[in-house]
């Protein structure tokens, strides 16, 4: 029993970090109908980043988030205006190659900067762990999932709240009604692309504190992510919420009970069940195009 | 079936089937590449002989590996647009049907390769049944689950393929005069035999399908493209002649382990070899794959590979989609045929023949129907609701067999809705949908098809990429595997394709590509594309909509001729003029209910009808803009 709920608090915290990190990869799909599949290797960047703030500064990674977020932002919002604003209206599987490329190769600057070795950040804290009666919880992930929540409702109120957020939604529901009403779709779609890209770097500055990572790391990465989005529903931000806490649960379930080499597994098993049993995920609509009007 | 379909054009002025049609000179720029690709595959086949460079031959055998895999991807991403990312799998599954076969049962490897072939197509052929209901994302999402998927299995099921140890396989037993001789000819052969796969796909009904699917794949369902059946097979046909190279490929480099065969670069290095040579051409994912091979092998040498070739396959991908999306010979031939056509005017639009408004008579008005003619479609107490709006509210109605019948109505009254749900692209709430005595309400859009049902659309969607005749050719009017295999280009298909297209007076566009058409020529060949179907019943969604009025009369004229050789119409159409004179019985409908059905004259005076159009207090009580 202390072993299952352990699993279960560490999975719904670790999911709390997979929920920020889908939740910008969901957004950027909902608003510009492009996989981005550049997600991981941004969060990877973002975490070397961290590492290495932290390792010239000292800085706390969890207080970098501060740093990261801006940066991966403005990082973001240019490579959108140099690579995927050009193809914005191209056929979609143009902009899932496209992100691809940019995947491999920030992958291989990656390399070329910190090498192809393992690195992670550990902070003091990261060797204690909380006790609560029998469970223990690592104070990097207790930490971690509590920041990430923070960071996952700043972004909920910028898109609830905020002009840009009723502009991002609006341009997700429905573009050409968008610009009619005076949104400019395609300056929206470049912030939107910078916000997803943003909420991987303090996503990013997150995960380096909880795994171990290397540039090669960016492609489980952007499975679990991918497994997450399609299982919640792609496009929808509850949704990505939804099916981040569930494959955090999963992850340690599996962890637990039928051995940590077979954790990697548990997306792919996601994607392949929810396409045989609901191809439009949990909350989403999207995924089934074959009914859609004429 | 399909001989009917040639007799609706079977007339003195029409070409009937014993002459063959001229063909059209096709514009086609074979000649130039003949040479080329003769050179090339000449020089392919007797360069071991010719040269001991080991070096060279080494490269050679592994672009062949990836131009099997490139012209496997090129069926399901270049012809049926399926990105798939996780293509270099399948040479892994291959690779590992080899190896386990020759430790667990024994037997040269040489046995087992086209068990590999067989393993991978059948993979496939099962990850396109979980694909089938998915579109374009989440087939690409799948596809890099499948590889992760398999690598993970690879290295965690230990007892199986010994994880991350790997398998080594037997050293190769002839004489080392032949060095890789073995190994070279072999895949010689296999991207011979893919491209012969590739090339003749292109050529028949399975193909012209396939490129349907890519173009508009809503439009392929409902002229009888069964979309899942051919996206599964597409995926397989793929994935064959990859997995016996793989099988190759392992034996060749005689060791197999998960990290080497289930490498997504595998995958990275198949899907630019296409995109870089061109997709949905014959030789450009060959082209491709020579290219990407020198690259890596450059970059293994120059730079000691690793990060280099990240940043070069990453890079090129990028500058591929951004600046060459369509690939090197697509671009090449452009630029020639622009340079051919130079100073030469394109194909102008031309009068239709025949007519003269002011001296024709109008037509008869349409007899009134049989009345004891059979119904051939009937729609029961039909329901379609989106959210709060009830577009279709219990309409319920019947097409007589033999009739033109008109459904009209205000805007926003349902018209267009219960065409789709009569053709299947949606689904309906509640009521039934009866069509030539069969319930067809839960049946999709290829099956009604099959029975007999085609339509168009109110805005034109003919597949844009692909010529007139293609368009026309790629309905399939009946499922069996025979008639996929059909060929498309030349032969009995073509041949009745091009009646069609005589018939709608568009042969002279035969192979001018769908969207340089005027809309009123696309109204034409859309007409001509559904009667390759040979349909019972014909829905035409506004065919007299944005056209001049000769062409409005021509399309009349065609009617009138198809009904008088047995097909039904249930005609959508705002041009009442056309409607009363070519119509009966006509059909109204208005806030989702059929209100009125009756002859034009009784509809004319029907205040049901007025009501329905004008509202029950308009007075024209002074002339407008007073």
């Amino acid at each position: 029993m202390t072993e299952f709920l352990q699993a279960l608090i560490l999975g719904l915290l670790i999911g709390g970090v997979y929920a920020l990190l889908a939740s910008g990869l969901t957004l950027i799909f909902g608003v510009m109908n492009v996989i981005n599949i550049a997600h991981g290797a941004f969060l990877i960047l973002a975490a070397f980043v961290t590492w290495s703030i932290w390792r010239a500064t000292g800085l706390d990674p969890l207080a970098a988030i501060v740093l990261l977020t801006p940066l991966m932002f403005a990082f973001g919002w240019l490579l959108y205006k140099i690579t995927v604003g050009p193809i914005r209206t191209a056929p979609p599987a143009a902009s899932v190659l496209l992100t691809f490329g940019l995947a491999l190769f920030l992958e291989g600057v990656m390399g070329v900067i910190w090498g192809n070795t393992s690195h992670s950040v550990r902070p003091a804290y990261s060797t204690d762990s909380f006790r609560i009666g029998e469970l223990f919880l690592p104070k990097a992930q207790v930490y971690g999932g509590l920041v990430a929540i923070v960071v996952l409702a700043t972004l909920y109120l910028v898109l609830m709240r905020s002009w840009l957020g009723r502009a991002i939604r609006a341009s997700a529901v429905n573009p050409q009604g968008a610009e009619l009403v005076g949104v400019n779709v395609a300056s929206v779609a470049a912030l939107t692309f910078a916000v997803g890209v943003g909420s991987a770097g303090a996503g990013g500055a997150i995960a380096s504190v909880l795994y171990p990572f290397l540039p090669g790391s960016h492609y489980q990465w952007i499975a679990r992510l991918l497994g997450i989005i399609v299982l919640g529903g792609m496009g929808s931000l509850p949704g990505a919420v939804i099916g981040a806490l569930c494959l955090g649960v999963a992850e340690l379930m599996t962890v637990t009970y039928i051995g940590p080499e077979w954790a990697t597994g548990v997306p792919y098993v996601f994607v392949f069940i929810v396409l045989l049993v609901r191809p439009q995920g949990i909350l989403g609509t999207r995924l089934r195009q074959d009914v859609a009007t004429a | 079936m399909s001989d009917a379909g040639a007799t609706v054009v079977d007339d003195g002025t029409l070409k009937g089937g014993s002459t063959p049609p001229a063909r059209a000179p096709r514009t086609g720029l074979r000649s130039p590449w003949t040479a080329v690709v003769a050179a090339a595959v000449l020089l392919l086949a007797l360069f071991p002989v010719l040269s001991d460079d080991l070096y060279y031959q080494n490269m050679f055998i592994l672009s062949m590996v990836f131009a099997i895999g490139a012209v496997g991807l090129n069926v399901i991403t270049g012809y049926a647009g399926y990105v798939s990312l996780g293509q270099g799998a399948f040479i892994g599954l291959g690779a590992y049907t080899v190896g386990l076969c020759v430790n667990k049962i024994g037997g040269s490897p040489w046995v087992w390769v086209p068990v590999a072939g067989v393993v991978a197509g059948g993979i496939a052929a099962l990850l396109g049944v979980v694909a089938m209901r998915a579109r374009g994302h989440a087939f690409v999402i799948l596809t890099i689950a499948f590889l992760f998927l398999t690598q993970l299995l690879a290295t965690n099921w230990d007892s199986l393929t010994n994880g991350t140890g790997g398998i080594t396989l037997p050293i190769p037993t002839w004489s080392v005069d032949y060095q890789y001789w073995p190994f070279y000819y072999t895949l010689m052969g296999l991207l011979a035999a893919s491209l012969l796969m590739s090339w003749w796909i292109r050529r028949n009904k399975f193909g012209m399908g396939l490129i349907a699917i890519r173009e508009d794949e809503d439009k392929a369902a409902t002229v009888g493209v069964s979309t899942p059946t051919y996206k599964i097979l597409a995926f397989s046909a793929s994935a064959v002649f990859v997995g016996m190279a793989g099988g190759i490929y392992g034996y060749y480099i005689a060791f197999i382990d998960p990290l080497g065969m289930f490498n997504i670069l595998l995958s990275v290095q198949i899907i630019l070899s296409l995109l870089l040579g061109g997709r949905a051409t014959l030789w450009g994912p060959v082209l491709g794959a020579f290219i990407i091979e020198w690259l890596n092998e450059t970059s293994n040498n120059e730079f000691s590979g690793g990060n280099a070739r990240l940043l070069i396959f990453g890079g090129l991908l990028v500058l591929v989609v951004l600046f060459m999306p369509r690939g090197i010979i697509p671009t090449a031939n452009h630029w020639i045929e622009r340079w051919r056509a130079r100073g030469q005017a394109g194909l102008a639009g031309e009068r239709l023949t025949g007519i003269d408004l002011r001296e024709r008579a109008a037509p008869p008005p349409a007899p009134a129907p049989d009345a004891s003619a059979p119904a051939v479609l009937e729609v029961k107490a039909l329901d379609k609701r989106f959210g709060g709006v009830r577009a279709v509210d219990g309409a319920s109605f019947a097409v007589p067999e033999g009739s033109i019948t008109a459904l009209i109505g205000p805007n926003g009254s349902g018209k267009t809705t219960v065409f789709n749900l009569i053709g299947g692209t949606m689904s309906p709430d509640g009521g039934e949908v009866w069509f030539d005595g069969q319930r067809i309400g839960g049946k999709p859009p290829w099956r009604r098809a099959h029975l007999g049902l085609g339509r168009t659309f109110q805005i034109t969607r003919l597949f844009p990429e692909m010529t007139v005749l293609e368009n026309v050719v790629a309905p399939l009017g009946e499922f069996h595997l025979g008639l996929l295999g059909a060929n498309a280009v030349s032969g009995h298909e073509a041949d009745r394709a091009e009646e069609l297209l005589e018939f709608v007076g568009m042969k002279k566009y035969r192979d001018v590509r769908a969207a340089a058409l005027s809309y009123g020529q696309q109204k034409l060949v859309e007409l001509a594309q559904i009667l390759m179907l040979d349909p019972k019943l014909i829905l035409l969604d506004e065919p007299a909509g944005g056209i001049n009025p000769t062409l409005i009369e021509r399309i009349g004229e065609m009617i009138r001729e198809l009904n008088s050789r047995g097909k039904t119409f249930l005609i959508v159409e705002h041009n009442m003029p056309f409607v009363l004179g070519l119509c009966n019985p006509i059909l109204v409908l208005a806030r989702g209910q059929t209100i009125a059905c009756g002859g034009p004259e009784e509809i004319q005076r029907d205040p049901r009808v007025l009501d329905a159009y004008l509202g029950e207090d308009f007075r024209l009580e002074q002339p407008v803009g007073a």
